[in-house]
């Protein structure tokens, strides 16, 4: 017992976790309501796209705000072929990661190039260019979406085929937890292997990094890699889920940026950082969403793609979207009071 | 000089119409302590980064071991064998001292496991083993200067490139330093030593190569290039010539 009980994993006592994965696993069947079931799915969803994100960002330094890129993929592949061709998701997800790979590599090799602020600039460049081509393009449904065929006849073997389960959430709940543990658990595995060495190197110093025989760019990519893999499983999720794609809820500037923030105001380049900043942003907003903005948004988000027109649209008293304002004062909060995210504070409580 | 660890031909580059770097040839043989000296601007930083692979050459050639490098990227120098440190230090600042080098003997390693055990030579070799926990940023400037050779000797190199050993340093620490340098020859490794300090060059290198304005001008023993009327001038001032 005692082995067990003095492990630590990143400084969080191994029970403390274990006790956390149980919770985990309880809670659905202890709320059994739909909204707190879909807070914590999301805050799963955006728990794992934040540590997958850190793996990059964090680890290795090379903040993107354009991992909307490969949410999307995930999205709209699987969508595409169930929409048009009624393919079911288990032989389309492939074909996702497939795209994602090949997106991180066409993206990667030129803007690993750029140094710091230039690297951001690009990646945000990126992801508007694309949700602007995705949003034109007929074939994906264009600036609509994609709206997915229902699959009525609530049968467990075709439910299952078809990734859609109308009755219950659970099924959802458990695949986002599913996601969450695994990108966790990769976050924290890449501790103890050579690559985590690599990474930080290179976010500390390149020049010294290369100086030790460390071929840069190649582990950028393995970082952006793993880090967009992991990302286009969530957005594969999240199309199963919502059943509705549209480019503002997945390619665009504010879910990149809300993959980011999570990590970023968590605690960046730590284990726990990305976890906990999804554990308080994800509900909070949400909430803050459904108090404020009415309807229950179909996705954490969702909305105008831009800052200004959800601004402007604020200004006009439409929509009442204080939550968009509600998020920004939490964000410029946690920045001025705890630059090193919740964590660093929490981290000198202890 | 066939024989030769480093073969430097002809080596060339311009900033604009700057020359760093001037039709530069010098070898490093085997085992040997080569010093570079020369006032600021000489290049001597500019031939590290050429012979280390940060900056692409104009025009000449670098051969190390019978191969030719001049086309390969930094880490790829590395891997050959050649290792430097930076005259500006750059440690990994929040990453451990063990952490640090490490960092470098997975150059050469396959896992982590070994990597730390060589690292714990290289650190014990250097004399940084009680601050082996500390974060690269909590070091002064002289354990800095260690770290980075540690970090380098993790490698495993066959030439290392020590970039100002005792710029920055307090006067208590260098002879420290250059006991250390010494060391690190006697592990079998071939050293290219920039050094402001004259005092130190004369009693560390075997050959000494002397600089300015990217152009060779004295080449020999320490004895020898300390006779140089540029470097008497340089070094000791112009009453002297």
């Amino acid at each position: 017992m005692s082995a067990v009980s003095n492990r630590r994993v990143e400084g969080v006592p191994l029970p403390l976790v274990l006790v956390g994965i149980a919770a985990l696993i309880a809670f659905p069947l202890i709320f059994t309501s739909p909204t707190p079931q879909h807070i914590l799915i999301l805050t799963l969803l955006f728990g794992a796209m934040g540590t997958a994100w850190n793996i990059l960002g964090g680890y290795a330094g090379q903040i993107s705000i354009g991992h909307g890129v490969y949410f999307g993929i995930g999205a709209y592949t699987v969508g595409f072929f169930y929409a048009n061709f009624l393919v079911s998701p288990w032989l389309t997800w492939p074909l996702a990661l497939i795209l994602s790979v090949a997106a991180a590599i066409v993206i990667g090799l030129p803007t690993f190039r750029l140094r710091g602020h230039y690297f951001i600039l690009a990646s945000v460049f990126i992801v508007d260019a694309i949700f602007i081509i995705v949003s034109n393009w007929e074939a994906v449904g264009a600036a609509i979406g994609i709206e997915y065929p229902i699959y009525r006849e609530g049968d467990l073997a075709g439910s299952l085929w078809a990734l859609q389960y109308h009755d219950s959430k659970l099924p959802y709940y458990y695949s986002a937890l599913g996601l969450f543990v695994a990108s966790v658990f990769v976050s924290w595995r890449i501790q103890f292997m050579p690559l985590s060495y690599y990474l930080r190197a290179i976010r500390e110093d390149q020049e010294a990094a290369q100086s030790l025989g460390i071929d840069v760019t190649r582990y950028k990519l393995v970082a952006l890699i793993i880090s967009a893999l992991i990302t286009t499983l969530c957005g594969i999720f999240y199309a199963q889920y919502v059943l509705y794609i549209e480019p503002a809820a997945t390619i665009s500037i504010i879910i990149s940026l809300e993959i980011a923030f999570i990590a970023i105001l968590g605690g960046i380049g730590t284990l726990w950082g990305p976890v906990l900043g999804a554990f308080i942003i994800v509900p909070l907003t949400e909430i803050l969403r459904q108090k404020f903005s009415g309807a229950i948004a179909p996705g954490f988000g969702s909305g105008d793609a831009s800052l200004l027109l959800q601004l402007e649209y604020l200004l006009e008293g439409g929509g009442g979207n204080l939550d968009i304002l509600a998020y920004g004062l939490i964000v410029m909060l946690i920045a001025r009071f705890q630059p090193n995210g919740v964590l660093g504070f929490l981290r000198r409580l202890d | 000089m066939t024989d030769a660890l480093l073969d430097v031909r002809d080596l060339t580059k311009h900033y604009g119409g700057v020359s760093a770097s001037d039709d530069v040839t010098f070898s490093v043989a085997d085992g040997e302590i080569f010093g570079v000296i020369g006032p600021n601007g000489a290049g001597k930083t500019t031939l590290f980064n050429l012979i280390t692979g940060f900056e692409k050459p104009d025009r000449g050639t670098i051969v190390f071991g019978g191969r030719d490098i001049t086309g390969l990227r930094p880490d790829q120098r590395n891997r050959a064998g050649i290792a430097r440190t930076f005259q500006i230090v750059k440690p990994f600042p929040r990453m451990t001292v063990e952490e640090n080098v490490i960092t470098g003997a997975l150059s050469r390693t396959k896992g982590v496991a070994e990597a730390r055990e060589r690292a714990g030579h290289c650190i014990e070799l250097v004399g940084l083993v009680e601050k082996r926990h500390a974060l690269g940023r909590e070091l002064s400037t002289g354990q800095r200067k260690r770290l980075e050779m540690a970090r380098a000797m993790a490698t495993q190199p066959k030439l290392l490139l020590l970039d100002e050993v005792t710029g920055g340093v307090d006067q208590p620490s260098i002879p420290g330093l250059i006991d250390l340098v010494r060391r690190l020859r006697d592990d079998g490794v071939s050293l290219l030593v920039i050094e402001h300090n004259m005092r130190v060059i004369m009693e560390l290198a075997d050959r000494v190569m002397f600089l300015n304005l990217g152009r060779k001008l004295a080449e020999g023993r320490p004895s020898e290039v300390s006779r140089h009327p540029d470097v008497i001038r340089l070094y000791l001032g112009s009453g002297h010539a």
